[in-house]
């Protein structure tokens, strides 16, 4: 299976959506779904809404997210934004605000 | 900052990316470094780096960079600092531009070619 990779220099405004393992390097902003995992690396500035099977957070996100299975927040990663998730793990050094729904 | 953790695939500092073959764009594609295609894309694309549209992509949009190649479909122009190539099996609708426009035979091509443009040094906004 392929594999997406929205580089460091690049931009996309508008809506994403994929079968396939994303990864983002660059800015983001609108909307985001794939059915694979999403790695927003560190450095990368997504602005808009994610789900995802997993999601992995290095870079900044600002939105709602939610993952089918499961959401990593990274030491310097960075999200505002509310988040529904089966499971959630947050790192030492990670900033969060908003609210985590865990489905119980 | 800029300690990426727990990332098991590596990007190389930005130069390329990579629309995969399951991935759908709807929306404005623009940046630095060079872009390929193998999805589809509805939306105009301006990159500084090369855009490559694969075989089994498709573009509908207009698409500029410092060279345009297409193997796949576009419905849009196409527009180059450099060359713009349609390699054999490409479908193109649209306009293209460039220092130099060369169609493959195999390709099919509707527009016009304006191979002597005066491009405005920005290309990017």
């Amino acid at each position: 299976m392929g594999q997406t990779i929205i580089g460091q220099g690049l931009t996309i405004e508008g809506e994403i959506t994929s079968e396939e393992e994303v990864m983002v390097a660059g800015t983001v902003r609108g909307r985001l779904s794939s059915d694979g995992a999403v790695i927003i690396d560190a450095g990368a500035v997504v602005e808009a809404d994610v789900s995802a099977g997993s999601l992995s957070v290095g870079g900044t996100v600002t939105g709602n997210v939610s993952a089918s299975d499961r959401v990593d927040l990274l030491t310097g990663g960075r999200l505002v934004g509310d988040v529904k998730t089966a499971r959630i793990t947050i790192q030492d050094g990670a900033s969060f605000k908003g609210n985590v729904d865990m489905d119980v | 900052m800029a300690r990426s953790t727990a990332a098991p695939t590596d990007v190389n500092e930005g130069t390329e990316s990579i629309l995969g073959r399951g991935t759908r764009v709807r929306g404005r594609v623009r940046g630095d470094g060079d872009l390929r295609i193998e999805g589809f894309v509805e939306g105009d694309v301006a990159i500084s780096g090369d855009v490559t549209i694969e075989e089994g992509a498709s573009v509908k949009g207009d698409v500029q960079g410092t060279t345009v190649t297409l193997c796949g479909e576009l419905h849009g122009d196409a527009t180059a600092r450099g060359a713009v190539v349609v390699r054999a099996g490409a479908k193109v609708s649209g306009n293209l531009g460039g220092s130099e426009v060369s169609l493959e035979e195999g390709a099919s091509f509707e527009g016009r070619i304006e191979a002597e443009l005066d491009l405005p040094p920005e290309l990017m906004r």
